[in-house]
Order: C-alpha cells, then sequence, then structure tokens
C-alpha cells in the first residue's frame, strides 16, 4: 500500500498502525476491515474450523494492539501481521496440544470405506480437489502456500516472517507445489 | 552455455521429465535467484489455482468480538488519562508518595520557618488531611480486607472527613463482605455521630445489617447515644425471622432502656 501521493500515504498500512501505535485505536478499525477476510483464509486453511478460525483472527488483532508499541514502522506492516498470526496459531496448537490435521497416510483411513470415498469424490469438482489436496500436506507447506497466496507472492515478506531469505521461502514453495501436485494427482486417480 | 543448460533443465522439468538431481539443481537455482518459480510451467499454474480458491468468509460474530474488544481496549487507553472512571486502588501508590513528599516538606517547613508560617501550616495540615483521604478512598477499593481495615483506621485520627469520606463508610458499613471491616466503619463512625446526618444514617444501617455482630454493635451504640428515633428500626429488626436468638435479647433489653 506504497503511495507517493499524501491522500493515500495516509490511508497506507503502515502509517495506520503508525498511528494505532501512537493512541489512535479507532485506526485500527480500518486494518482490521482490509485483513480480517485475508487472516481468517489464512487460519481457515490451516484449521478448517470456523470458530476457531475467527478467535485467532481475534486473537492476533487483540496482539497487535498489546504490543502496538513494538511496530517501528519501518517493515510491512502486513508481513508483521502475519508473523504475530502464525505465532497466535502455533500458541493455540502448542496450548491445546492438538494435532492439527493427518497427515497424508492417514487420509484414506479417515475416509474408511469405499462407498463413503465415491461419495465424497463424486461431489469434488477441481477446486474442491485442490482444496482437499492442500488440506492433506504437513503443516508447514500448508502454510508457506497459504502466506504465499495472502501475501501476494511477496517472497522476501515470508522470508521476513519464517525467519529465512527470500530464495529458501522460493526452495519451500517449489516443494510444497511439487508436494501437492503428487496428492492432487492421488486424489484423481480415486475418482 | 550456462544459460543453455538452465534451459535445458527447464524444458526437462515441464516436461516432467525431470529426476532427483535434477530438481535439486533447481532448488539452487530457486534459491540463488537464477530461476523464477514462474518459470516451472506446471507449478506455477498450480499456484495460480491455489490462489484462485474461494476463500471462506467470517461472520458477523467476528466483527461483534472484534468492536467490543477495540470499544474495551478504548475505554483501558481513556481510563489513562483524566477520565474519573479510573479505579481508586491505581491512584493509591502515586498518593502515598505524594503524601509522603508533602510530609516530609511539611515538617521540614515546620521546624525551618517556626511559627510565623502558622497561616501555611494551616494550610500543608488541611492537604495533608486532603490526600490522606484520598489514600483512604483509594484503599477502601482494595481486594484485601486488611488494606480495607487500614483504609478505615486512616480516618480514626481525623479530626474533622468530608462527606465523601463519610459516605464511604457508610459504604463500607452497608455493603463490605467482611464483618470486621464493617465493625471497624462503624467504629470510626461513633465518632463522627454528633452529626444529625451521620445518625440518621447510623439508624438506617440497622435494617441493613444481617450480621449479629454488626446489629448488636449498633443496638449497643443507639443506647450510648441515647437516640429514640432507632426504636422502630431495631423493633423491625426484633420482628424479622431470621435475626438470631442472642440479638433479639439485645434488642429488647436496648429497647427497654430507650422508650
Amino acid at each position: 500500500m506504497k503511495s507517493s501521493t499524501p491522500d493515500l500515504e495516509a490511508l497506507s498500512d503502515n502509517f495506520l498502525m503508525v498511528q494505532v501505535r501512537e493512541g489512535d485505536l479507532d485506526r485500527l478499525g480500518l486494518l482490521f476491515e482490509r485483513y480480517k477476510k485475508p487472516l481468517f483464509g489464512f487460519f481457515y486453511g490451516l484449521n478448517r474450523e470456523q470458530e476457531l478460525s475467527e478467535d485467532l483472527v481475534q486473537n492476533t488483532f487483540l496482539r497487535i494492539l498489546k504490543y502496538r508499541h513494538l511496530f517501528r514502522g519501518e517493515g510491512e506492516f502486513r508481513a508483521w501481521m502475519f508473523q504475530i498470526a502464525r505465532n497466535v496459531n502455533h500458541d493455540h496448537h502448542r496450548a491445546n496440544k492438538i494435532k492439527v490435521k493427518e497427515e497424508l497416510n492417514d487420509w484414506q483411513n479417515k475416509l474408511g470405506h469405499q462407498e463413503n470415498q465415491v461419495t465424497e469424490m463424486v461431489k469434488a469438482d477441481d477446486e474442491q480437489r485442490l482444496s482437499l489436496a492442500l488440506e492433506r500436506l504437513p503443516t508447514e507447506k500448508r502454510e508457506v502456500l497459504l502466506l504465499s497466496k495472502f501475501q501476494e507472492k511477496k517472497y522476501q515478506e515470508i522470508g521476513e516472517i519464517l525467519g529465512c531469505s527470500e530464495g529458501a521461502v522460493k526452495v519451500k514453495v517449489f516443494r510444497a507445489l511439487q508436494e501437492l501436485r503428487e496428492v492432487y494427482k492421488k486424489l484423481e486417480k480415486t475418482m | 552455455m550456462e544459460k543453455e543448460i538452465k534451459k535445458e533443465l527447464l524444458a526437462k522439468y515441464n516436461a516432467g521429465l525431470a529426476n532427483a538431481d535434477d530438481r535439486k539443481r533447481i532448488e539452487e537455482l530457486l534459491e540463488s535467484g537464477e530461476i523464477d518459480l514462474e518459470q516451472l510451467e506446471g507449478l506455477s499454474i498450480l499456484q495460480m489455482q491455489v490462489g484462485a480458491i474461494e476463500t471462506e468468509a467470517p461472520s458477523q460474530r467476528l466483527d461483534d468480538q472484534f468492536h467490543a474488544m477495540l470499544a474495551q481496549e478504548k475505554r483501558k487507553h481513556h481510563g489513562k488519562g483524566f477520565s474519573f472512571s479510573f479505579h481508586w486502588s491505581n491512584l493509591f501508590p502515586r498518593l502515598a508518595v505524594a503524601a509522603s513528599f508533602l510530609i516530609v516538606g511539611f515538617a521540614g517547613g515546620y521546624f525551618l520557618k517556626g511559627s510565623s508560617q502558622e497561616k501555611s501550616v494551616d494550610e500543608l495540615t488541611q492537604q495533608v488531611s486532603e490526600l490522606k483521604e484520598m489514600m483512604m478512598l483509594a484503599m477502601l477499593e482494595k481486594e484485601s480486607a486488611t488494606e480495607r481495615l487500614k483504609a478505615v483506621s486512616l480516618t480514626s485520627d481525623m479530626q474533622l472527613v468530608s462527606k465523601k469520606v463519610t459516605a464511604a463508610l457508610f459504604q463500607t458499613l452497608n455493603g463490605d463482605e467482611n464483618v470486621n471491616v464493617r465493625l471497624a466503619a462503624l467504629d470510626v463512625l461513633m465518632n463522627y455521630a454528633k452529626d444529625d446526618e451521620v445518625r440518621e444514617e447510623l439508624i438506617r444501617s440497622i435494617s441493613l445489617q444481617d450480621s449479629p455482630l454488626v446489629q448488636i454493635a449498633l443496638a449497643d451504640l443507639m443506647v450510648m447515644l441515647q437516640e429514640k428515633k432507632s426504636v422502630s428500626e431495631l423493633k423491625k429488626l426484633l420482628q424479622k425471622e431470621n435475626t438470631a436468638k442472642e440479638v433479639k435479647a439485645k434488642i429488647e433489653k436496648s429497647l427497654n432502656v430507650l422508650i
């Protein structure tokens, strides 16, 4: 949201967050409107639970408020926010000792009978199948693909979030996409 | 030459013919920035498809929760400013420090200037007394019963107290969950019983008490003050079914003296 004109600059994420930091808490409402959906999508992609994902979005904004004094305004707000979101998700699962989702190997057991498999898969069109394949990926691979989606492929920012180089992010995305393609192909065969 | 090898490698990958070594080499090239993910055709399309997956939308519940949280945070934030919605208990440490400085200043001033500064000494005494009152009010808000007892006892050496203080003491007498704190408040209020308003409030408090100890203490006080206006309130207490036997006996004795 960088802009050269003063009016648009006033609406940039960083400018708004700096104002929140300075005590104008209402400005967080604008950032919430801007990012509630991508954040929800990120959490939903990781957890597949509506209510939990909403709670995690809420917790992310709560932490943004709590640690607003730590926002320096140097990096991108969005990267900072997703970094907090990752920690929120991590803390939630650590606290609840939830095993997020089954690994690919467990998937067939989950579906159970062949009959159920057919019913499940007949309904699935390409997009549903892709969502299902995404769901079957290990958490860290799913996470990097979701970050890549909601961070609009800004690999340098994703690197800031994950604590690695831009090149390392690209390799992670490459590996995740390869595995996604394999899972997708397997799902296709079961139809 | 290097360019040709890269081109060949990409072509091999995009044709689905890459082996493990080729993939490793591609990873190296990606990491060093020599090739980009977009050049891997199949994967690039897959990534686009992932990006296009319709995202679920959060419900109204999230909006409601967020705005409630923001409103609460704003209240807290403004509370740090000048608002009257602050907790006295938060103010207590600052008041304590302020009072200490004032007392030290007062004492210092007293010894340095002697009696020629009587007027300013009076002003300072007044200010100390006001600060003491504020400290007492702040301490009455504390959760610990011991702290509240201290607060009540702070007023015992004050010769004059404001209506705000007596109101707080009555609130304690009629509403504090701890009997000892209520009794201490009554002890202090006795000192101000010359005041008609305080007397009337003490009479009104009789029917509000449910602790036998406080009820007996109030009955004793009425006898001591020879307060005939309290008769009807004491009778009401006597007629109440849940008034303890011992209390009833005590009230009967008190009524005999008052009537």
